[in-house]
């Protein structure tokens, strides 16, 4: 874990288990839909604000609260916070900052109960450091309350002006990341969160590269080196890395075994395209889009290439071209983009019922990707009048834009990240 | 990470098309020999003088046919060893332009910068350079190619027969209206589709390269049908040239 950033364990699993019944059961009690009204006090002893103003801004955009003004407080460092002005709020959870020795002391409050339930203290000396500690004790606050961690402590990769680009989660900090190749397309991200594999336009051709992001070291992806080489994407355990291969006989998926250096071709295409796969989060099935039946469409197979079958079928006169599959970090749906009247719009497709929802409407909206949280997608829309990114809560339809300047193209979501 | 791969080039190794031949050719040579030899076995109860001569001249023939059995038998061997010697020198001369290829892919990736190839001199009358450099369009989303673009390709036919060292790219393109990457694989079947005509009507498929741009090299970067239109195209250069 990021030094600087300690949790202490006071409460852990026996102060989930003291939690009596018919109180807040934190963790439990939230099932997905209710969203608890929490505040975040502005006591008088409280750190910086800007500190308190960016976890307000984590716990907004985990759109997993109703976040609630704090009043300005009487509060007492040391003494227990008033909880009954707290509930004349509404306010169903608190969320107390203290300076400690050790750093923030971060608590979290049953307000009804009038009692802490979780604590923990943030640390972090530079700058850099206490931010993603911020985010990791927002992604903990979350997990506090629902039982799965939040997606603050996370980042972006994406393609501008034909280069490699990084943005926070929480469009903080956008940076070009050095890439080979002009364009630089398509990054993934390994599970670990330490790698991107992307296509580099280079002189002789359009490999995969393997790019460790702390050292830009790099790499080819073997079989790679010829012809057209796109769309990468690591399965969930970063064993292997599955990828479309063109050449004048068509585009297939392949898949390259990372331990075994070796290559293993899943569709055999005849002059159509195999494209875009995405893995089952358990590694047995690859969705992909296929131009087999003509115009391109969303298919799956088992892992090994056998069985593939289409999807999400084509609605013939109402939507045209579908792409970009993206698999939810909980396997049960995925997300994709469709053309609807000549425009891409974004769909996602629930594999329990095979039911398709539509979940965007303005401009241009396309190549989405999931959020570790499962509930976030973030992709690219032109309805601010430039291409940008932006991230939409798909349980709740709130949206809100990523990145300001132009031209910003195929968004990648981190898993967690350690450290920035 | 080292690499030990077997599977190369633009058209990789498929275990599923992949035949046996050999045991198969083997195997009828033998039923031929066998037949060969047993063929001419003289009928029982003919008369024992004739029956004799009968017998060495057929033993005659049978040796005679062995000889040439052998002798073919021998010669399909030396084919197919020098075939299969002519096989492995290709593959070992492949082998090692993929391996330099590999290492300059290697190289090439190493630099944020990409270096443009430096153009190529073909030797070519200025309008036969118009006629090879001209591009040819594509509808939106199809590969196949109009009249018009059979007409721009019939005059680079006759270029590439008049100057037949000259090596060529075919670059596809697409309009900005499809998703990013899809476009990639179309406009990689849109150069496949004008080199499957241009090697249809005999021109050597290793003068051919291809490759895809996708969306990434607009023409014109308008956002208007006129734009699209000059957009969804394949674009040629000389590779290599006179000399």
């Amino acid at each position: 874990m990021l030094g600087g950033l300690t949790w202490a364990v006071a409460s852990g699993v026996q102060a989930q288990d003291s939690i009596p019944q018919g109180g807040v059961r934190v963790g439990i009690t939230y099932s997905p839909g209710t969203r608890p009204a929490l505040v975040i006090a502005r006591g008088a002893a409280a750190p910086a604000d800007s500190l308190r103003a960016q976890l307000e801004r984590d716990l907004d955009f985990s759109d997993q609260f109703e976040l609630l003004a704090a009043p300005v407080s009487s509060d007492r460092p040391g003494e227990a916070p008033d909880y009954r002005a707290y509930r004349a709020l509404g306010a169903e959870l608190l969320v107390t900052l203290a300076g400690g020795a050790g750093g923030t002391d971060v608590q979290l409050h049953d307000v009804r109960r009038g009692a802490v339930v979780r604590e923990a203290t943030i640390g972090g000396v530079g700058a850099g450091d206490r931010r993603w500690a911020v985010h990791r004790a927002a992604d903990e606050i979350v997990r506090w309350v629902t039982g799965r961690p939040g997606m603050a402590a996370t980042r972006l990769l994406f393609v501008q002006n034909g280069q490699l680009w990084r943005v926070d989660a929480d469009g903080n900090g956008p940076a070009q990341v050095p890439s080979a190749g002009r364009p630089a397309l398509s990054p993934a991200w390994s599970p670990d969160g330490r790698r991107v594999a992307y296509t580099a336009f280079v002189r002789s051709g359009q490999p995969i590269v393997l790019q460790d992001l702390a050292t830009g070291e790099r790499d080819v992806v073997p079989t790679t080196e010829y012809g057209l080489n796109i769309t990468p994407e690591f399965s969930r355990d970063g064993a292997r890395l599955a990828f479309a291969h063109g050449t004048e006989a068509g585009t297939d998926v392949y898949v390259f075994d990372v331990a075994q250096q070796g290559v293993a071709r899943l569709t055999v295409g005849r002059f159509s395209d195999n494209l875009s796969p995405t893995w089952s989060p358990d590694g047995g099935k690859v969705a992909f889009i296929s131009t087999r039946a003509g115009s391109p469409q969303l298919y799956w197979m088992d892992a090994d290439g056998g069985n593939p079958e289409v999807l999400a079928r084509f609605d013939f006169g109402a939507t045209g071209q579908t792409n970009a599959p993206a698999w939810s970090p909980d396997g049960q749906s995925l997300a994709f983009h469709r053309e609807v009247g000549g425009t891409p719009q974004l769909f996602v497709l629930d594999l329990g019922t095979r039911a398709v929802r539509q979940l965007t409407g303005a401009g241009r909206n396309e190549d989405p990707t999931w959020a570790p949280d499962g509930r976030h997608l973030s992709f690219v829309s032109t309805r601010s009048g430039t291409r940008q990114l932006w991230v939409l809560d798909v349980e709740t339809g709130r949206v809100r834009q990523l990145t300001t300047s132009g031209g910003a193209r195929l968004p990648a979501w981190s898993p967690r990240l350690a450290t920035p | 990470m080292t690499i030990a791969v077997g599977v190369h080039d633009r058209q990789p190794w498929d275990p599923r098309r992949a035949q046996p031949r050999r045991p198969l050719r083997l195997a009828v040579l033998a039923v031929l020999l066998g037949a060969a030899a047993c063929s001419r076995t003289p009928p029982p109860g003919a008369a024992a003088p004739q029956a004799a001569a009968d017998s060495v001249a057929a033993a005659a023939r049978r040796d005679s046919l062995a000889v040439a059995a052998r002798r073919d038998s021998l010669a399909a061997v030396a084919r197919r060893d020098s075939a299969a010697a002519a096989v492995r020198a290709d593959s070992a001369a492949r082998a090692m332009r993929e391996a330099s290829r590999a290492d300059s892919v290697r190289a090439q990736v190493q630099r944020d910068a990409v270096e443009e190839p430096a153009p190529v001199r073909s030797g070519l009358d200025s309008a036969s350079s118009v006629d090879l450099a001209a591009s040819v369009f594509f509808e939106y989303n199809r590969t196949d190619l109009t009249e018009a673009s059979v007409t721009v390709l019939e005059r680079k036919l006759r270029v590439l027969q008049r100057a037949p060292r000259l090596v060529i790219q075919v670059a596809g393109h697409c309009d900005e209206r499809g998703s990013d990457e899809y476009n990639l694989a179309l406009g990689e079947r849109r150069a496949a589709s004008v080199k499957r005509y241009l090697v249809e009507h005999g021109i050597a498929e290793g003068r051919i390269g291809v490759m895809s741009y996708g969306e990434e090299r607009p023409l014109d970067p308008g956002h208007t049908e006129e734009a699209w239109a000059k957009n969804r195209r394949a674009e040629f250069t000389v590779t290599e040239g006179a000399r």
